[in-house]
């Protein structure tokens, strides 16, 4: 059902989101309900998977719409989708804390990992709706080699270097890396067919 | 090859783990410099971060509690007010001012809850019985599982073991033809002198008690036991033995009946002989 009405309202999300920072800034507290209400749930899954523990979840989304409204006004929307830098900020914050990690510098940046995700995407390609992404990127994963599969998450949603990558999985070092980079190659081949 | 080839072809790989951040602090500079001159790596990189940025959905999606929404809003708003005095609080009810007909009230309250309570108390405990011995079910069946797939494992090996002999470049057949005692009886043998021996045989007659069949591999010398066997209700017979490989090759193959547990030699009735080639 989620997925549905993400489709639905997926276009005119970016600039609703684009809209709801820029009243952020004139300190409109209803914008930052519509934020929440629309990507709230996204970005507490995100939290949720990476520190599996419900309250310290609430803890990093809650953190992450506050410094979200602290900073609307730095916001660029040249950058891209407002839910890509959502779910940069949630990602790096959760790791942080996963690994008891102090916070590191809040990144707002083009490096960001989500940048050129969404609406913000240079290619017709990328132009995927959100939910068209979930779906895919599901389907995609159930694709590639469990091995692969892992390796790519303990990354993305436990923070390892690909030295502990390697460490954990109990495979050589070199192994771990072309695993990790042919499999988000053919989950990149993969999403792109798929379209 | 260029300084810029072999800096290419050794970093390409590192690409996937730049979009992961899976790089240390060091490999992190290192593949920015290279990055920085590289178009072939900085399009993969983009194109990886689409694929890596799409990850986050691919998660459970799961509901957030309901009073985390109430929280975010009132921490923008003391952000925002910075007055600690401006911040919503419940008001606390004053506990003096409210007695007799409302504390008469709460108690009768008090006891219908509980009586609640110890009705849902109760269901909840056969619930728990109910849940118990579906656990129960679920484990005998997980035990079942496991000692068919043990048993599975066994048959496996012993194929995988059979397999080996029949597959042995120095794989010998020899075939063994019934003997007055067990006319209708023949067998065959698949002898490796590396790997082992393979014996089928069918129409064996049923052991007296306190017997058994027993194979022998005959040299010049003397006979060598290959081992003991009982064949299956209709006679038949499939066994694998691992011989010595420095037993005398054999000059004939022959099944004998023997007491049970076999002897160093042939005493009994010969009931199977094959001649080797």
């Amino acid at each position: 059902m989620w997925v549905l009405c993400a489709v639905l309202s997926a276009t005119d999300s970016v600039a609703l989101d684009h809209g709801a920072l820029e009243r952020m800034v004139t300190g409109d507290h209803d914008a930052l309900g519509e934020l929440y209400d629309r990507h709230g749930r996204t970005v507490y899954s995100l939290a949720l998977r990476v520190l599996r523990d419900q309250g310290d979840a609430e803890d990093i989304v809650q953190e992450v719409f506050s410094q979200v409204w602290r900073q609307a006004g730095k916001y660029d929307r040249g950058r891209g989708s407002v839910i890509a830098w959502l779910l940069t900020l949630t990602r790096s914050r959760a790791i942080d804390r996963l690994r008891g990690r102090k916070s590191r510098p809040e990144p707002i940046g083009d490096e960001s990992l989500l940048s050129d995700l969404a609406a913000g995407g240079p290619s017709a390609d990328e132009q995927l709706t959100w939910a068209g992404h979930a779906t895919r990127i599901r389907t995609a994963l159930d694709g590639i080699s469990t091995l692969q599969r892992a390796a790519i998450e303990l990354a993305f949603f436990e923070g390892l270097t690909h030295a502990e990558i390697a460490e954990r999985l109990e495979l050589p070092l070199g192994t771990v890396k072309t695993r990790i980079r042919q499999g988000l190659l053919t989950l990149r081949d993969r999403l792109a067919g798929a379209h | 090859m260029s300084d810029h080839t072999m800096e290419h072809d050794r970093l390409r790989e590192s690409t996937a783990l730049y979009v992961l951040e899976a790089l240390d602090e060091l490999e992190r500079a290192e593949f920015e410099r290279h990055l920085a001159t590289c178009a072939d790596c900085a399009e993969e990189v983009r194109s990886l971060r689409t694929v890596a940025g799409a990850l986050p959905l691919s998660v459970p999606q799961v509901d957030p509690p309901f009073a985390l929404r109430s929280r975010i809003l009132a921490a923008a708003g003391a952000q925002a007010k910075k007055s600690p005095t401006v911040v919503a609080m419940p008001s606390a009810p004053s506990s003096s001012s409210r007695l007799s007909r409302a504390g008469w009230l709460s108690a009768a309250a008090l006891l219908v809850l509980s009586a609640g309570l110890g009705v849902y108390s109760w269901s909840l405990g056969q619930q728990i019985v109910g849940l118990r011995e579906r656990l129960t079910d679920v484990i005998a069946q997980l035990d079942r599982s496991q000692e068919e797939t043990a048993v599975a494992v066994r048959t496996a090996s012993a194929t995988q073991t059979r397999l080996t002999v029949l597959l042995a470049p120095d794989m010998r057949q020899v075939d063994l033809e019934g003997q007055p005692a067990a006319p209708r009886a023949s067998g065959r043998a698949f002898w490796s002198r590396s790997r082992g021996l393979v014996f089928t045989a069918s129409n064996l007659p049923p052991l007296p008690r306190g017997r058994t069949y027993q194979l022998w591999m005959v040299s010049a010398d003397a006979p060598v036991s290959a081992g003991v066997l009982s064949p299956d209700q209709s006679g038949g017979v499939a066994e694998t033995f691992s011989t010595p490989t420095d037993v005398p090759a054999p000059v004939a193959i022959a099944l004998t009946i023997e007491p049970e547990g076999g002897l160093p030699a042939p005493t009994g009735d010969k009931y199977l002989v094959g001649l080797t080639h």
